[in-house]
């Protein structure tokens, strides 16, 4: 039996820009200079990204510290 | 024309400062004079006459190394300005920059006995009981805040109350202590490492001159090598981080800064990066040093790109606190390859001194810290989590700073210093004020036994 069956459906992203489906992949993302790349969900149509305010005020906010130097 | 006349002029090959007579520690003016590649500190003691003294050699150039720092007074200063630096330590309302690392030293105790050493030699009668360890603690918050604290001495392991000592640095809210340690108890007693890490140990400070034992019985007097990576290897244990300090003096370590480097990076994440600390010269020296003495920060940056083979490029290290130190910020990659963090949070223009105390003590605390567990293993790539994962223990800093000694010290770099040693009366002395001694061994500050 499929134990994922009853799980309910992962909701679909639309781009709020131009109504494109979003879907995971590569991302550019600079912060002081340092490019990094990172896997994230953005519009196959216009390559909008969305970052939720829980990555922006977490794994984001992490990131952003561990490139501050002195 | 006397040097006076001299520093009423400043020119792109000179300008003026003051510095001490190696001989009377009298205040005298001094100049930075540039010729070619080299800059010299000259001074003229009307008395003693003249000293020439060696500051800079080679790239990166002497002009274009400077980070402009705007001044802010300490907090709390607990000496009044009477005669002048570096005379009213304490710290004083004319000290350009506040707190990154106060220095506590818990015993003049060691078990080494080293060619190139600040600290005395000590009994155990004159250790600082906890309650004035305790006053200590109370007078840095008073002065600086909960800054990051550096227990030294002496051989701060010596004392078995230390997990005590630092217990109670914690309680009072101090976040970040190092340890300042020639590895020795480490390496030979786990157990207590594991107490220390209990106590709230964060960072090993260790004395690692170099990856031959030819160095150690040349600068300590002991094969120490094994020695050291044990200490490594048992901090590593208890997720203590380890930055491995060479102390380089020309002709006998300077050889191998790729291999120290190289021995750093084969030790990450337990190692979080390497400091070094070009030698300077206290206690009695018999004869003013002279230029092959010396070894200055752009000769230590060319070594590191040179004896690594580019894998650390000189311009990927920054200056720090003005000419006396640098740094470098890099992750390493998972094919092995280092890449630089990117610093473009210097030298753009002026910075409040106590933003740049502040910037410090956070990079310090968060990068020579115990690297984090791994324990996301996320299965893409370059996810976040993995993101995080490599920024965090995989960094890795390179860093250097050149004390001042009586012959070379530049009152403006002493003013504009951080690192702070608390006095047995409970004051804050800037580091090379406390350590100077005149060329007979004489101190200004450190008490002489």
């Amino acid at each position: 039996m499929n134990k994922t069956a009853n799980l309910p459906p992962k909701p679909v992203w639309k781009c709020g820009k131009c109504g494109g489906e979003l879907k995971h992949g590569t991302v550019k993302i600079t912060y002081l200079g340092n490019d990094l790349r990172v896997e994230e969900l953005k519009c196959l149509n216009c390559g909008l990204v969305l970052i939720t305010e829980e990555l922006a005020l977490g794994k984001m906010f992490e990131v952003e510290q561990s490139l501050e130097d002195k | 024309m006397d040097i006076m006349d001299k520093c009423l002029i400043t020119t792109a090959e000179s300008s003026c400062t003051e510095s001490l007579c190696p001989e009377c520690l009298q205040r005298i003016p001094a100049q930075r004079v540039v010729q070619g590649e080299k800059v010299y500190m000259v001074k003229q003691c009307p008395e003693h006459g003249e000293y020439r003294t060696l500051l800079w050699r080679g790239n990166p150039q002497w002009d274009l190394w400077v980070r402009p720092t705007i001044p802010t007074p300490p907090k709390e200063c607990f000496t009044k300005v009477e005669k002048g630096c570096p005379f009213d330590c304490g710290l004083c309302e004319d000290h350009y920059k506040t707190t990154c690392t106060a220095l506590i030293e818990v015993t003049q105790r060691c078990n080494l006995n080293c060619r190139f050493c600040f600290a005395n030699a000590g009994t155990e009668l004159d250790e600082p009981s906890l309650a004035v360890i305790e006053g200590w603690y109370k007078n840095v918050l008073a002065a600086s805040g909960p800054v990051n604290i550096q227990l030294s001495g002496g051989e701060p392991t010596l004392r078995n109350d230390l997990p005590a000592i630092l217990e109670m640095g914690r309680t009072l809210g101090f976040n970040f202590i190092q340890l300042n340690t020639n590895g020795l108890r480490l390496a030979e007693d786990p157990g207590f490492v594991g107490r220390l890490k209990e106590a709230g140990l964060s960072s090993v400070f260790l004395q690692f001159d170099g990856t031959e034992d030819s160095i150690y019985q040349a600068i300590r007097g002991r094969r120490l090598f094994e020695v050291k990576a044990k200490a490594i290897e048992n901090c590593a244990q208890h997720g203590i981080g380890v930055v491995l300090v060479p102390t380089l003096i020309p002709g006998i370590n300077t050889h191998n800064i790729g291999g120290i480097i190289k021995f750093a990076l084969e030790n990450l994440p337990a190692v979080r990066g390497v400091h070094f600390q070009p030698v300077s010269y206290f206690g009695r020296i018999p004869k003013e040093p002279l230029d092959q003495d010396r070894i200055t920060l752009p000769e230590v940056i060319q070594a590191i790109e040179e004896q690594t083979d580019g894998l650390i490029k000189a311009a990927n290290l920054k200056p720090h606190n003005g000419r006396c130190s640098f740094s470098g910020n890099f992750t390493r990659q998972q094919d092995g390859s280092l890449k630089a963090i990117i610093n473009n949070s210097c030298c753009a223009g002026p910075e409040r001194a106590d933003e740049l105390a502040r910037k410090t003590r956070t990079f310090v605390a968060r990068q020579w810290s115990g690297a984090e567990k791994l324990t996301i293993e996320s299965p893409v790539n370059n996810s976040w989590d993995n993101l995080i994962q490599q920024l965090k223990t995989y960094a890795f800093s390179i860093s250097g700073m050149a004390f001042q000694d009586v012959w070379n010290l530049d009152i403006d770099r002493l003013k504009n210093c951080c690192i702070h040693v608390v006095s047995p009366e409970g004051k804050l002395i800037p580091f090379c004020a406390y350590n100077l001694t005149d060329k007979f061994g004489h101190s200004i500050y450190r008490r002489e036994r």
